[in-house]
C-alpha cells in the first residue's frame, strides 16, 4: 500500500515537473478551466437573479449541488480520470506496450502516468463554488457532514467507474475521443436537483446508472433533505463500478498492440 | 536454458473496408473479416547469457513473436517458458526480471530530464535507494552522459536520447533484455557506444535478444542468428553458419590486362561488369575451383589484380527474405 501511495505520489511529481516545463501554459490552462466551469453556475446564477427558479431549491442550493458535483469532478479528473486520455493517447500511437512491461496493474499504471494537473482549476472551482454556497445556507450539523463525507466518497466511486468504461473504450474505439461526450451527456443530469426530471429518468439517474450521486445526493444530504432512495443509488454505485471493472478487463483482453 | 520456446501460433483478425466510397461506407455496416497468420508454429530455445539476433523483413512476424515474448500480447497457441514463467500469464512477475529498448518508441518523458523519468522507474520497480544510485552511476559513467541526464530530454540527440533509453531499461537490473532497432536512426560513434555497452552487459551475463534492420548490429554483437519470414522460422545458428548459408560462394574483383573473357560458365555470375577490363563476380568455388577460375582468365587475358572476399551478409540475408 506503502509502495503503492509512493508510486502515485512520483506520478504527480513527475506529471507536475512536465506541466511546470510550460509554466505560462500551466497557469493559463488552469484559468480557462476554471472559466469554463464557471458556465453552468453562471447559468444558474443568472436563471435565479431572472426570477425564475428550478422548483423547490433556492439558488445557493441549487449551486451546492452543482459545487458538490465540480469537486467530484475536480478530484477525479486530475488524480484518476486521467486514464481515459492515457488510455485513448497510448494505444493510439502504440505507447500502451510500454505500460504492459512494467510489473504493475495496468490500470494503476494508466492512473499514476494519467495525473493530469490542467484539471486542478476543476478542483478550484469547486472549493469556491461549494464554500460560497455553504456561506449562504444554514451551516450543516456534524451528523449530516459525515453522511455528505460517505455520499461524496460513493460519488467518487461512480466517477472511477465512468472512467473505466471509457478507458475500455479508448481500448477498442483507437482515437475516439468522442468518448467525453458520450460522459458529459450522462454525468450533467447529477448536476441538478432529480425532482425537476420525470418519474423515469429520477429512477434512471439513481437506480440504474446513479449519476445523481455526482452532486444531488450528497449535497442534498447535506442540506438535511436526503434524496428519496439513497440507500439504492448507493447500492447501484458500487454494481456500477463492479460492471465497469468487468466492462475494462473484457476489453483489455482484446487488446492487440499497434503495428510493429 | 532460460528461454524455451514451442510451436507459437498468432492469429490476428483483419477486417477489410475496401478503397472506394461504396466500399467504406458498406464496410460501416458489414465487415470483411480476414485471419492473417503473423506466426506459424515457430520453435526455439536460448541459454542464459546468449546474444542473439533476430532478424526479419517488415511484417515477417518477429515484431509479433517480441511482443508475446515480452507478455505485451497474447499467443493464439504455443507454449513459452522464459525463466519458469508464461510471459502473458505471470506478466507482473516476469516483466520484474526483463528489460526493452524500443528504438522507436520513448519510455522516457519529453519535457523533463531522464533522471526525472528514472525516478518513475524507481518507484515503479521498487529499486531500494542504494541500489539505484549505484546502478545509476555505473551506466551514466559506461556511456558517458553524466550531463546529459540533467536536460529536459527534448534538448537531447537522438544518440543521448537512446543512450537514456538503455538506462531506463536497466535500472532494476533485468536478467534478459529485448532490444527492437536500438540504434536505429543513430549516426556511427552512438552506434558504436551503444553497441559497446551492450556488449559490456552481456559479458556480466544480461541475455539480449536484439531486432534490427541494421547488419552491422548483428555482425558485432550477435553470436546466433534466428530469422523469422513470413511466420515462420527460416534459419536458427551462428553467425558464422549464416555467412555460409550461401555455399562456398566467394566475391571476386578482377582487373585484367586484355578485356574479360565471357563468363558463361558454370559456378560464375557478373555482379557488376565496371569495363571490359574490370568486374566484380560471385564465385562459387564448390563448382568452380579457384585455380580453375584463375586459369580460365588466364587463358583469354592477363590477371592484373585480383581480390578474394566472403559475400557481404546482406547477401545472405536477402537470399533468406526472398524464400
Amino acid at each position: 500500500m506503502i509502495d503503492a501511495v509512493k508510486l502515485h505520489l512520483q506520478g504527480i511529481k513527475s506529471a507536475l515537473a512536465v506541466r511546470m516545463a510550460y509554466r505560462a501554459d500551466f497557469f493559463i490552462s488552469i484559468f480557462i478551466m476554471l472559466l469554463v466551469e464557471a458556465l453552468v453556475p453562471l447559468v444558474t446564477y443568472l436563471i435565479y437573479k431572472s426570477g425564475a427558479s428550478l422548483p423547490g431549491w433556492n439558488m445557493y442550493e441549487a449551486l451546492l449541488i452543482q459545487g458538490v458535483f465540480l469537486l467530484s469532478r475536480g478530484i477525479s479528473f486530475p488524480f484518476f480520470f486521467g486514464m481515459v486520455w492515457n488510455t485513448i493517447l497510448r494505444v493510439q500511437d502504440g505507447t500502451f506496450d510500454l505500460l504492459l512491461i512494467k510489473p504493475r496493474s495496468v490500470l494503476q499504471m494508466l492512473i499514476v502516468t494519467g495525473f493530469d494537473s490542467e484539471d486542478l482549476g476543476k478542483l478550484l472551482g469547486g472549493i469556491i463554488l461549494f464554500s460560497v454556497s455553504l456561506a449562504n445556507i444554514p451551516f450543516p450539523g456534524l451528523e449530516l457532514w459525515l453522511k455528505f463525507f460517505a455520499l461524496f466518497l460513493v460519488s467518487l466511486v461512480v466517477m472511477f467507474g465512468f472512467g473505466l468504461i471509457l478507458s475500455g473504450f479508448g481500448i477498442v474505439w483507437i482515437g475516439n475521443y468522442r468518448v467525453y461526450e458520450i460522459f458529459f451527456s450522462i454525468a450533467n443530469f447529477g448536476m441538478y436537483p432529480a425532482n425537476i426530471f420525470s418519474k423515469g429518468v429520477i429512477t434512471f439517474i439513481t437506480a440504474v446508472l446513479p449519476v445523481a450521486i455526482l452532486g444531488f445526493v450528497p449535497a442534498s444530504q447535506l442540506l438535511g433533505r436526503p434524496a428519496e432512495g439513497t440507500l439504492i443509488t448507493v447500492v447501484s454505485s458500487f454494481v456500477f463500478l463492479f460492471l465497469s471493472f468487468l466492462f475494462w478487463k473484457a476489453m483489455f483482453r482484446r487488446y492487440n498492440s499497434a503495428g510493429g | 536454458m532460460i528461454i524455451n520456446v514451442e510451436n507459437l501460433k498468432k492469429t490476428f483478425k483483419s477486417y477489410e473496408r475496401g478503397n472506394t466510397l461504396r466500399e467504406a461506407v458498406a464496410s460501416l455496416f458489414v465487415r470483411k473479416t480476414k485471419l492473417v497468420e503473423a506466426v506459424k508454429g515457430i520453435s526455439f530455445s536460448i541459454d542464459k547469457g546468449e546474444l542473439v539476433g533476430f532478424l526479419g523483413p517488415n511484417g515477417a512476424g518477429k515484431s509479433t513473436t517480441l511482443k508475446i515474448l515480452t507478455g505485451i500480447l497474447f499467443p493464439t497457441s504455443g507454449n513459452v517458458d522464459i525463466m519458469g514463467y508464461t510471459p502473458w500469464k505471470d506478466r507482473k512477475k516476469y516483466v520484474a526480471r526483463i528489460g526493452a529498448v524500443f528504438g522507436q518508441k520513448s519510455q522516457l518523458l519529453w519535457d523533463i530530464p531522464p533522471l526525472d523519468a528514472f525516478n518513475l522507474n524507481k518507484a515503479i520497480y521498487s529499486i531500494p535507494d542504494s541500489e539505484f544510485n549505484k546502478k545509476l552511476n555505473f551506466m551514466v559513467e559506461l556511456l558517458e552522459v553524466q550531463n546529459v541526464v540533467k536536460k529536459p530530454t527534448r534538448l537531447l540527440s537522438l544518440g543521448e536520447r537512446m543512450k537514456c533509453e538503455f538506462i531506463m531499461a536497466m535500472l532494476h537490473s533485468p536478467e534478459i533484455v529485448f532490444l527492437d532497432e536500438p540504434t536505429i536512426g543513430l549516426d556511427v560513434i552512438a552506434k558504436e557506444k551503444i553497441r559497446e555497452f551492450i556488449l559490456e552487459m552481456n559479458k556480466q551475463g544480461i541475455t539480449f535478444i536484439l531486432t534490427t534492420h541494421d547488419l552491422g548490429d548483428i555482425e558485432q554483437l550477435a553470436k546466433r542468428v534466428i530469422v523469422i519470414n513470413h511466420g515462420d522460422l527460416i534459419f536458427d545458428n551462428t553467425i558464422e553458419a549464416l555467412r555460409n548459408h550461401l555455399g562456398t560462394k566467394k566475391l571476386v574483383s578482377v582487373s585484367t590486362q586484355n578485356p574479360l573473357p565471357k563468363f558463361d560458365v558454370p559456378g560464375v555470375l557478373v555482379k557488376n561488369k565496371l569495363s571490359d577490363y574490370n568486374a566484380e563476380l560471385e564465385l562459387d568455388v564448390n563448382t568452380m575451383g579457384l585455380n580453375q577460375f584463375i586459369d580460365y582468365i588466364n587463358k583469354n587475358s592477363t590477371i592484373n589484380d585480383l581480390t578474394l572476399q566472403e559475400l557481404p551478409i546482406e547477401e545472405v540475408i536477402k537470399n533468406l527474405y526472398s524464400i
